[in-house]
């Protein structure tokens, strides 16, 4: 089945996340309100609008079993959003909870953890929050996790254990905390992180050879072992015990976002337009291929590469290439290279699992700056080989 | 007889003279974009490379967006700079930053005359900056002329279209000032031959 | 009176900002070591350029280059012999050169490449046989080689 692309925007998309059974989607059009869209056949309009941020939403997620939305922004704030009946007409709406975040600075990633009764904000306050609700006084309270973060959390991921926390930051570092707050939780069982772990204990601290700043980080569907996407245009698979880190660099821009499909597999996505499939187990990862089928479809190119964002093969090249050693003329070739080759016009910014279970995703959600959705059947990998040929994957 | 014996040689050898000159100017891009080609080519791998920008709150000033790499407050989100040269007169520096990068040209500038021209130039353009949206208004020290492109216009313009401009821009102020240069040249015969021709009767 | 203190860059003073030199792991060899390795390297890199094996000699230079503080010797030194094989390959060798190096070579050669160009006319610095060099390598790593040399602190 070839992906289904939807255009919700001529504007950025900088998150999405939908609810349970697929059928309403939470976005932001990179501005401060966050927008309800409802699936109408292949249609997605908007329903309801969630303003009340005052700078620009930086995350959103919506826990699919409490039915709950938690919006992060760059004004320092996080709201959770619950449907409750208007007074007056007794429609559902959806009405915001603020959180005592207490951060100084942007908000930047959100996200539930798995049993939905604590969620962890990032910020660039080099402090994550890790908010639970206080039933008493109808507010959710936060708890810092600081030491020993240097610069802003750009992404946070719950491990499936409700306690352990992975979060990616600017000081080139990811890093695995342990979460764990005594009114909420049960003792976790000891795990390939530790067996002892009260709030704030530092699980492991990661980073890629080359630096860069930690842009995703995500656990495998067990657990046990840690995916991250870092700026050097890589991604590391950590397994703890060792620890062994398998780094595989890729020839092209940096990835900013990265899901695990199965336990031997992760697609990431970045700067390069197009979804990447890896594959492995602890012996060594590799990448296998794009879910991007689209240039072999596509007039046929010579030369090595298919995007002109991410490969020096774009049209523009061309032209200039043509103007250098036929002589012709730029000027009148330069109309139509407006379109990238890929699916997605430019960077996309989250990929999220879409259909199946953790472990078995068949299906993942992607969007990105172009303002499009897609989704893709992970099944369909249409070979790297010939972007890769002088590749050695180590 | 002198006098008419000049006065028709004057037009004849004034277009000799730019014929010669406009002969010289369409053969002069093919042979420099020869030698051009691979600047270029660095100038926008690099340049795509480092346009991978996103949206990053100031983690130094409270709810404030700024461009990291002019702001330089917090050294772990500015990226290692990269200076792309053909020789010690022409090169390009590209400062990539978390959600800006600037990236800044030192033109080639060969005599006085070029010197002259290139200055009142990049002078007009960058007096008129907001108009080229990407430009900034004064150049970086020891660089004629200087770039900001920020995580904004990445999200609002394509990508490779703004590589394409400013290789374009490139290719371009390069020619330009030879033409300036040439057409001064040829203006400044023109002047001289007709202040002294009043002296050579 | 005195108006200096208004321009204290008070954001400096903050103690948990990140110093440069936190920003990666020190070299855990001594200055002394460095540049000794460095000379030995250029060594052995004439040797196998006498023989004529340029990839070879790339991998020699390439191989544990200094970076960090206090070792700016070894670094020139490094420089001087890389430039000096990349003077020596014929233009029409690069590609195959470049294709046989590994991923990790092919990332340092990038650094060394930038390095090169960020000094126009010193030594036997040529702008157009690096910027052949890196064409050809751009081809063959992409621009993922680039981005590298962009974040990693490790400045040769």
């Amino acid at each position: 089945m070839p992906p289904s692309v939807f255009s919700l925007s001529q504007t950025p998309v900088t998150c999405h996340s939908f609810d349970a059974n697929r059928q309403q989607l939470a976005v932001s059009f990179n501005s401060n309100d966050a927008q309800i869209l409802t699936r109408k056949g292949n249609e997605w309009t908007a329903t309801e609008t969630l303003a009340e941020h005052d700078k620009t939403i930086t995350s959103i997620d919506w826990a699919p079993n409490s039915n709950r939305i938690v919006t992060s922004s760059q004004d320092r704030n996080a709201y959770v959003w619950q449907q409750t009946p208007d007074p007056e007409t007794g429609a559902l709406i959806w009405k915001p909870t603020l959180v005592l975040l207490r951060i100084n600075r942007a908000a930047t990633h959100v996200r539930w953890s798995p049993k939905e009764d604590k969620f962890a904000v990032a910020s660039g306050a080099r402090a994550i929050a890790v908010c639970s609700f206080d039933p008493e006084n109808n507010w959710w309270v936060s708890k810092h996790l600081k030491k020993p973060i240097r610069s802003t959390v750009l992404a946070v991921d719950w491990h499936p254990n409700n306690v352990l926390l992975a979060a990616g930051s600017a000081d080139m570092k990811a890093r695995v905390f342990s979460a764990y707050i005594k009114e909420v939780d049960e003792k976790p069982a000891p795990s390939v992180w530790g067996s002892r772990l009260p709030f704030n204990v530092l699980c492991g601290e990661y980073s890629s050879p080359a630096g860069g700043w930690v842009h995703a980080v995500s656990f495998s569907p067990s657990g046990d072992v840690l995916a991250f996407a870092s700026h050097d245009s890589s991604i590391s698979i950590v397994y703890p015990g060792g620890p062994v880190i398998h780094n595989i660099k890729m020839s092209s821009l940096p990835f900013v976002t990265l899901t695990w499909t199965a336990e031997d597999s992760v697609v990431a996505a970045g700067h390069d337009c197009q979804p990447t499939v890896f594959s492995g187990s602890d012996a060594g990862w590799q990448a296998v291929g794009t879910l991007d089928d689209s240039k072999s479809s596509s007039s046929a190119r010579s030369g090595f590469g298919s995007s002109p964002v991410g490969r020096l093969n774009s049209t523009a090249f061309n032209t200039f290439r043509d103007a250098d050693t036929r002589g012709q003329a730029s000027a009148g070739a330069s109309g139509g290279d407006t379109k990238v080759l890929t699916i997605h016009q430019n960077t996309i910014t989250s990929v999220r699992p879409y259909e199946g279970q953790p472990g078995q995703v068949t299906k993942v959600s992607t969007t990105g700056v172009d303002g499009n959705l897609v989704i893709w059947d992970v099944n369909e990998v249409a070979s790297l080989a010939a972007q890769f040929g002088g590749i050695h994957l180590k | 007889m002198s006098t008419t014996c000049s006065q028709r040689q004057t037009p004849t050898r004034h277009l000799g003279a730019k014929r010669a000159n406009t002969l010289k100017a369409e053969r002069r891009p093919s042979i420099m974009s020869n030698v051009l080609r691979p600047y270029l080519a660095a100038v926008r791998s690099t340049l795509t490379a480092a346009l991978t920008l996103e949206n990053f709150s100031s983690q130094v000033v409270e709810r404030h967006n700024k461009p990291e790499i002019e702001a330089g407050g917090s050294k772990e989100v500015l990226l290692n700079p990269l200076i792309i040269s053909r020789n010690e007169n022409e090169r390009v520096l590209i400062e990539p930053s978390v959600n800006s990068i600037r990236l800044s040209i030192k033109i080639k500038q060969a005599d006085e005359i070029e010197r002259i021209l290139c200055h009142k130039f990049t002078r007009f353009m960058m007096q008129r900056a907001e108009n080229f949206i990407v430009l900034r208004r004064k150049p970086v020290q020891g660089y004629d002329i200087s770039f900001l492109i920020t995580n904004t216009h990445s999200e609002t313009m394509l990508k490779h279209k703004i590589v394409d401009f400013i290789i374009q821009f490139m290719e371009e102020v390069d020619k330009e000032i030879s033409e300036m240069k040439l057409s001064l040249n040829a203006r400044a015969r023109t002047v001289a031959e007709s202040y002294l021709t009043a002296f050579n009767a | 009176m005195d108006n200096a203190f208004r321009k204290i860059d008070i954001d400096a003073f903050d103690e948990d900002v990140l110093q440069e030199s936190e920003l990666y792991e020190p070299d855990p060899r001594d200055p002394a070591q460095v540049l000794d390795e460095s000379k030995q390297r250029q060594v052995a890199v004439r040797g196998a350029l006498a023989k004529g094996d340029i990839r070879g000699a790339l991998a020699i230079s390439l191989e544990n280059a200094p970076f960090g503080p206090n070792v700016e010797e070894a670094k020139t030194l490094t420089l001087q012999t890389i430039l000096s094989i990349l003077n020596s390959t014929k233009s029409t060798e690069v590609s195959a050169v470049v294709k046989a190096l590994t991923q990790d070579e092919q990332d340092t050669l990038m650094k060394y490449l930038y390095k090169g160009m960020a000094m126009p006319g010193w030594g036997d610095i040529s702008g157009s046989v690096l910027l052949g060099w890196h064409e050809k390598l751009t081809e063959v790593a992409g621009t993922g080689c680039i981005v590298r040399t962009m974040t990693d602190r490790r400045t040769v």
